[in-house]
């Protein structure tokens, strides 16, 4: 069954060892060869397994891509997971062109913003458990795309989200990013929440019709999907039922509204993590299993449209809320946002393979953008906040360069990759009628919404760019005093101070400590404090001079630039792609989606609406900084300020779920457990010891009592035996 | 021996119990009380004895009363063996007793008290 | 004394002869009592490697007469429902001990006491006969509660005492239900017997109801109320909270990892089997309880001030799950709710025995007090947060498994609309699982995240090697049950279907008690090794699903009918 396919294995295995090598050996390794060295030896260990998965992925697309088309999923099984009576899953792993695609998107940028990351994170402290986290984020993505059933998707699934959590809260010092972290974690739950109800419904389902329940390990995809399109055939009901409770899941991962919410939050993580997960790989994963579960959706108009419309909707949304945005981190995690409305319109229409080609050409100008601010944050001392950019041009040429191919490619720019996967996804939306709910072409007006938002994403991506590399003036040399209280690096100085004279003065006051849980004072004296807090980098100020990224950091920038540059071109060219992903019959049911409109010159409206965007957001800001949009947040106008806000959606939520719950809580258990239950218990105790009490009075407590009631008592029973003699009671 | 009746056995056991009943209710000092129990007790040893002797047959062959007719005076060996028994534990309370608070005086414990 | 009674008793040997060393042997007395836990895991795994997955029969039994004339004898043995049980007890004993190395006040008691909660615990799960197991169940009360008052924290007699008469309160009625099942079982057969097996065999046959199948629904609830307590389910939980706030460190893993999985074991062993007329009417309710619980247990966690408080109500929410499981009577939430009362006592066992080790350190548990430790002990913030993700139940860990069978098994019978259940059941219970992140996450930021500003932190230690070693051992089983469960699925298995079949298959159908050859197969179809009742073959879905009542035929129409007709 393998032919020859059983390396795959292998790509999961790589990140698993680096993993664990990190994990176990990381902090070792750097005490013992010394920082430089040792940072050196760990940061080659973390890159190499994801590049030799990726040589390794490589050969395996090539080797499936020889064979026939219908023929290209093979299933390599490694053991038995869940074995039960009536549930087998195995843990087996699927290579077939989604999952191979995804396998080198994931190795391929996964390597390169590792390698990123090894110059970015090279003053941090804690080196070997960034790399732990990251390297264990790489299997688990793995899993999920190459996991053969649902469950060993959601093992993935989950296991992404804990790795987001873990990166997002990577400088935990800081409380904020904690709760950042938290939130994401949360958010994604309830996505989960969907998703596994989902999974629980296709086992019912699959389950309860007669005809399938013999088959062995129901749920792995070669017997599941098959399965599901006879016993959907008949039951669009059910078929919508389980399509929308997927797209939960898929809205949590693939931060869709209103579960968007945790995407921006999550750009407290260090910039390699949200070029990864949060641009690149994780947040895609919604998409991914929109094209793994396509059967489902395309029995489903009506989840289609759904599906379509909340992608349309999320995409205008958060573009618009970009325009708010002053942190150049804030704008591209919104933009992602953005981007991902636009795959699940593409889904929505039933353009799957569009959904995916725009998943790999977004993996390439994302990371591209986000390494490249990365590169920017780097220069500026860590601070994020655009305003405090300008003219950079002149400082960082490359990262420079490469970020205005990026930018180009998100706008849309003909000839660049974001414009083929832009334009197959608008194309599909308004040629077909998949989408509709009642005759209500849903999937054409999220096309046309779409386009719109493909003007507006020129624009605010026009708008960071310029107040970033452009405008001539040089700000950070220009900020008002009092912006200079907001600057925010990690946020580490409150922890960094390490307080040793506080220590002195309060000291543990709990007896002498025998167990030797606690340094001693000359302990503390004669430990190095150096290794920890060096991590302490100059405020951005008026001297402040910016420096070109060192090559470990400007190489990924380089190839994903080229990859931005031509990707696109090649993977259109032919239908190359689509005829990978989709080859013809592999669409049961909605036969080729055509993604040409026709009537409409779709070429010239999408370049109206790129150039459109450029050139007024180029015009808008070519100046400078404007007024309205300044240090001063007072000064901005109500748009600005509403879309800074998210437009009040984000407080909302929170005012509602975390302090409504807390409440809620809080009432029951004040309320219900405290008065109610343990007011009945106690109560009952109470009267129980009233009763006692009243008793009590004639237990005195002096022993001649006692033996003068036992005599009473005595003389009682022997009176009333006589009585009873006398009267013929007894016998 | 049978020429003692009855009722002189009973009398006697009644008279013992009355003074053991007496002076478990009104003496102060435990031994004393101890003492008085130990009267109670023997008294009823001595009514089981007199019933057991009174009411059983007497095997013409052998002289002996039936094993069958002899619970009354296994009852007594029974009473006595509780009793010796019932003397070392309280005995033992009241020496941890003085020990604890140097007096014995009965009226001064009331550890039971509700 | 075969290798049961062994087991069982080896503890209160120990704690026997542990009574003769002196008071002042503080260190002799600490390493015999782990000796001695040691020596009981040890022999526990001989009960693995005799034990056979293949029968769902008690295997190993011994009879000893106790009173014959009553039908009440010394009878134990071990299926696959008890038998993770009692290696789990006998593991969690090794680690409770150890850890007590740092209990200083009244060791030679405190060790004693433990020792024999250990006998205890096995009793209850390797009684066959009900009065045994009575004893038992009744038993182990006394030195929990002796433990949680002489050795708790400041409120320690409240919660001691709430702790003994609550449950004690509720078991009555199980003896009460229990002396009734005796007293049938002679009216029908003209002799007593407690012994579970004949009980059930009675049961299986459809004999031992007929006169009294009115009686039925109090006789279950008499059992219910008792393990729902012990559980517990809300709303007899506020015992629980109180109980583990108070309780030493051992006790808190005593108490979470095996002291309530007696209710769920109840459940099982008692509920399911024997009740099987009234039990589609009581599904429901007990369903109901446990989402309730489940719900209600993970939002108050979520505001508690105390890692312990917090723990213990996160317990309320996870017995839900196992409940949930139980209660659907498909075979898959059976066997998640058995694997999760494993993961259960194993995740929340360790979870209170991180917290035993930060509270021996700080003397409190309380949030505002800490904050910013992954700085000052990385490895114990490592450790916990590998614990806490399996509490939370991520996939890869040994709780995901439990919780996402158990989900399973609700919404597969919630789907086909047996006993009335609806939908709302396991989608409600899902928001149980996005609760359980909030309220953990939140204690792990409390505790760990953020800046380390309290100077009394700033001298903390990490952990010592061996406490490492103690909670590695765990978190082995953590990641076992995670990736390969079928080392603790398959012995259960048989057992559980066995208990299912007993509970869904109308008389005459159910497995036979009195043929031990007799065996239901794994593969799937139906298993007739042996000879079956009246040559009938038993409606054994190898699949979870019963999939024979969708065509009733001869023999099945009654099943068919009881469920249909309860929809």
């Amino acid at each position: 069954m393998e032919n020859g396919f059983g390396s795959i294995a292998w790509v999961l295995y790589l990140p698993i060892i680096g993993f664990l090598i990190q994990a176990f050996f990381g902090k070792k390794v750097v005490d013992s060869m010394g920082i430089a060295a040792g940072r050196r030896v760990m940061g080659t260990l973390a890159v190499l397994p994801i590049a030799l998965g990726f040589v390794i992925g490589l050969m395996l697309v090539l080797k499936l891509s020889a064979m026939e088309p219908a023929a290209r999923s093979v299933v390599v099984p490694l053991f038995n997971w869940i074995d039960v009576m009536g549930l087998r899953l195995p843990f087996e792993l699927i290579v077939d062109p989604l999952s191979m695609t995804m396998v080198l998107i994931i190795t391929g940028i996964g390597a390169l913003i590792h390698l990123y990351a090894t110059g970015y994170m090279a003053e941090e402290p804690d080196y070997p458990r960034f790399f732990t986290y990251l390297n264990l984020f790489i299997a688990s993505m793995l899993i999920l795309v190459l996991g053969n059933n649902l469950a060993l998707l959601f093992i993935g699934w989950e296991g992404v989200g804990v790795c987001s959590y873990l990166l997002i809260g990577f400088w935990y010092k800081d409380l904020a990013n904690s709760k950042a972290a938290n939130k994401a974690f949360i958010v994604n739950r309830i996505g989960d929440w969907g998703l596994t109800l989902g999974l629980f419904l296709i086992v019912a389902l699959l389950t309860t019709s007669p005809s399938l329940v013999k088959a062995d390990r129901y749920l792995s995809y070669d017997q599941m999907l098959p399965a599901l399109q006879i016993a959907l055939a008949h039951n669009h009901g059910l078929a919508t039922a389980i399509a929308l409770l997927l797209f939960v899941g898929a809205c949590g991962k693939s931060a869709q509204f209103p579960l968007y919410l945790w995407l921006p939050d999550a750009m407290a993580g260090p910039t390699p993590v949200s070029a990864l997960i949060h641009a690149a790989t994780m947040v895609t994963s919604g998409v991914v299993l929109l094209n793994r579960m396509h059967i489902v959706f395309e029995m489903s108009p009506t989840a289609s449209a759904i599906v379509a419309v909340i992608g349309a909707f999320t995409a205008l949304f958060a573009a618009l809320v970009a325009f708010g945005q002053t942190d150049i981190k804030k704008v591209l995690a919104y933009s992602t946002v953005s981007q991902l409305g636009f795959m699940f319109v593409a889904c929505g229409a039933g353009g799957y393979w569009a959904g995916m080609f725009h998943v790999t050409t977004h993996a390439f100008f994302k990371a591209l953008l986000f390494l490249g601010s990365g590169a920017v944050i780097h220069a500026m001392a860590h601070n994020q906040d655009m305003r405090n950019y300008g003219n950079l041009s002149k400082y960082l040429k490359i990262t420079c360069w490469s970020m205005v191919i990026g930018w180009l490619a998100i706008s849309g720019v003909y000839m660049f990759s974001g414009f083929y996967s832009k334009e197959a996804i608008i194309g599909t939306a308004l040629a077909n009628t998949h989408a509709n709910i009642e005759g209500y072409q849903l999937g054409q007006y999220s096309g046309w919404t779409a386009l719109f938002v493909a003007f507006l994403t020129a624009m605010y991506m026009t708008r960071m760019m310029v107040l970033t590399f452009f405008s001539g003036e040089e700000r950070w040399r220009l900020i008002p005093a009092k912006a200079h209280a907001d600057d925010h690096g990690h946020g580490t100085d409150i922890a960094h101070g390490n307080h040793l004279e506080a220590v002195h003065e309060h000291g543990h006051d709990h007896g002498p400590d025998v167990h030797g849980f606690f340094y001693t004072d000359e302990e503390l004296h004669a430990m190095e404090h150096g290794d920890h807090d060096d991590h302490a980098h100059h405020e951005l100020d008026e001297t402040h001079q910016p420096h070109e990224v060192p090559p470990s950091m400007w190489f990924p920038l380089v190839c994903l630039a080229a990859l931005s540059l031509f990707g696109g071109y090649f993977m259109s060219h032919n239908e190359v792609f689509r005829d990978w992903l989709y080859p013809e019959g592999k669409l049961p049911i909605l036969g080729v989606v055509s993604a040409e409109a026709e009537h409409i010159p779709l070429v010239l409206y999408s370049s109206i609406a790129a150039f459109g965007g450029l050139i007024i957001g180029g015009l808008w800001y070519m100046r400078g900084l404007p007024k309205a949009e300044g240090w001063d947040e007072s000064k901005w106008n109500p748009f600005r300020k509403l879309a800074g806000r998210q437009f009040g959606f984000d407080a909302a939520m929170v005012t509602t779920t975390v302090d409504g719950g807390a409440e809620l809580g809080r009432g029951l258990w004040q309320g219900f457990d405290v008065k109610i239950v343990d007011g009945i218990v106690n109560g009952s105790a109470g009267l129980a010891s009233y009763l006692g009490k009243g008793i009590s009075w004639f237990q005195t407590g002096y022993i001649r009592m006692y033996a003068l009631m036992m005599l009473f008592g005595g003389a009682g029973i022997l009176g009333w035996f006589l009585y009873a003699m006398k009267h013929g009671g007894v016998r | 021996m049978l020429g003692v009746p009855l009722v002189a056995y009973l009398s006697l056991g009644l008279f013992m119990f009355s003074v053991g009943v007496v002076g478990v209710v009104v003496r102060r000092n435990p031994i004393v009380i101890f003492m008085c129990i130990e009267l109670m007790l023997n008294s009823v040893n001595l009514t089981f004895l007199t019933f057991a002797r009174f009411h059983s047959s007497v095997n013409p062959q052998t002289g002996l009363a039936a094993p069958s007719m002899m619970a009354g005076q296994m009852m007594v060996i029974f009473v006595m063996a509780v009793a010796a028994a019932e003397v070392a534990v309280g005995l033992g309370i009241i020496m941890a007793i003085f020990r604890l608070r140097h007096t014995v005086d009965i009226d001064e414990m009331n550890l039971l008290k509700g | 004394m075969g290798i049961v009674s062994v087991v069982t008793f080896l503890p209160m040997i120990g704690a026997l002869l542990l009574m003769l060393v002196p008071e002042k042997q503080v260190k002799f007395v600490r390493a015999g009592a782990l000796f001695t836990a040691v020596i009981t895991f040890a022999a526990s795994l001989f009960l693995l490697r005799n034990f056979s997955s293949n029968t769902f029969h008690f295997q190993m039994a011994e009879v000893l007469p106790w009173i014959p004339k009553w039908g009440i004898n010394y009878r134990v043995g071990v299926d696959g429902i008890s038998l993770w049980l009692i290696l789990l007890s006998t593991f969690l004993m090794v680690i409770a001990i150890a850890f007590s190395y740092y209990v200083d006040k009244r060791v030679k008691s405190y060790m004693v006491l433990l020792l024999l909660l250990e006998t205890a615990m096995l009793g209850v799960f390797v009684s066959m006969d009900m009065i045994l197991f009575y004893t038992f169940f009744e038993f182990s009360l006394i030195p929990m509660w002796l433990l949680i008052s002489a050795w708790g924290g400041e409120r320690r007699m409240y919660a001691g005492l709430k702790f003994f008469i609550y449950t004690f309160a509720g078991s009555i009625f199980m003896l009460i239900g229990m002396i009734f099942l005796g007293y049938q079982y002679s009216t029908i057969t003209g002799h007593y017997s407690f012994n579970i097996v004949d009980i059930q065999a009675a049961v299986a046959n459809g004999s031992f109801w007929a006169s009294a199948i009115s009686l039925q629904p109090w006789v279950f609830w008499s059992f219910a109320i008792a393990f729902m307590v012990k559980c517990p389910v809300f709303p007899f939980h506020t015992w629980l909270p109180d109980a583990h706030v108070e309780a030493p460190t051992a006790g808190s893993v005593i108490l979470a990892g095996i002291l309530l999985k007696m209710g769920t074991y109840g459940f099982l062993r008692f509920c399911l089997p024997l009740f099987p007329e009234t039990l589609p009417a009581q599904v429901p309710i007990i369903m109901m309880l446990a989402v309730v619980g489940i719900i209600y247990g993970a939002v108050v966690a979520a505001v508690q001030p105390d890692l312990k408080k917090l723990i213990a109500y996160s317990s309320v929410a996870h017995m839900g799950f196992i409940l949930l499981g139980i209660f659907s009577l498909t075979h898959i939430g059976l066997m998640g709710g058995a694997m999760q009362q494993l993961n259960h006592g194993i995740s929340t066992g360790a979870l209170f025995l991180l917290v035993g080790l930060i509270y021996e350190r700080r003397h409190t548990r309380q949030f505002k007090d800490f904050g910013g430790l992954k700085a000052q002990m990385p490895i114990f913030a490592a450790l916990f947060l590998l614990i806490m993700l399996s509490s939370v139940g991520l996939p890869g860990t040994n709780g995901f498994i439990g919780e996402f069978m158990a989900m399973m098994g609700a919404f597969e019978a919630s789907y086909r609309g047996s006993f009335g259940l609806t939908m709302a059941i396991p989608v409600i219970a899902g928001f149980g699982v996005v609760l359980a992140a909030v309220y953990l996450l939140y204690m792990f930021q409390q505790v760990f995240y953020g800046p380390n500003t309290n100077p009394e932190n700033k001298r903390l230690k990490d952990l010592k090697p061996w406490e490492i070693g103690l909670v590695c051992s765990l978190l082995v089983f953590v990641f076992w049950g995670g990736l390969y469960p079928s080392t603790f699925l398959k012995p259960m298995e048989s057992s559980i279907q066995a208990a299912r079949l007993m509970a869904i298959n109308p008389a005459g159908q159910r497995p036979s008690w009195e043929d031990d050859t007799q065996a239901i197969d794994l593969d799937g179809t139906v298993g007739d090794k042996g000879s079956l009742i009246a040559g009938q073959k038993i409606i054994a879905p190898g699949n979870l699903h019963l999939t024979e009542k969708l065509e009733p035929v001869g023999g099945t129409t009654l099943h068919a009918q009881r469920e249909t007709g309860a929809r």
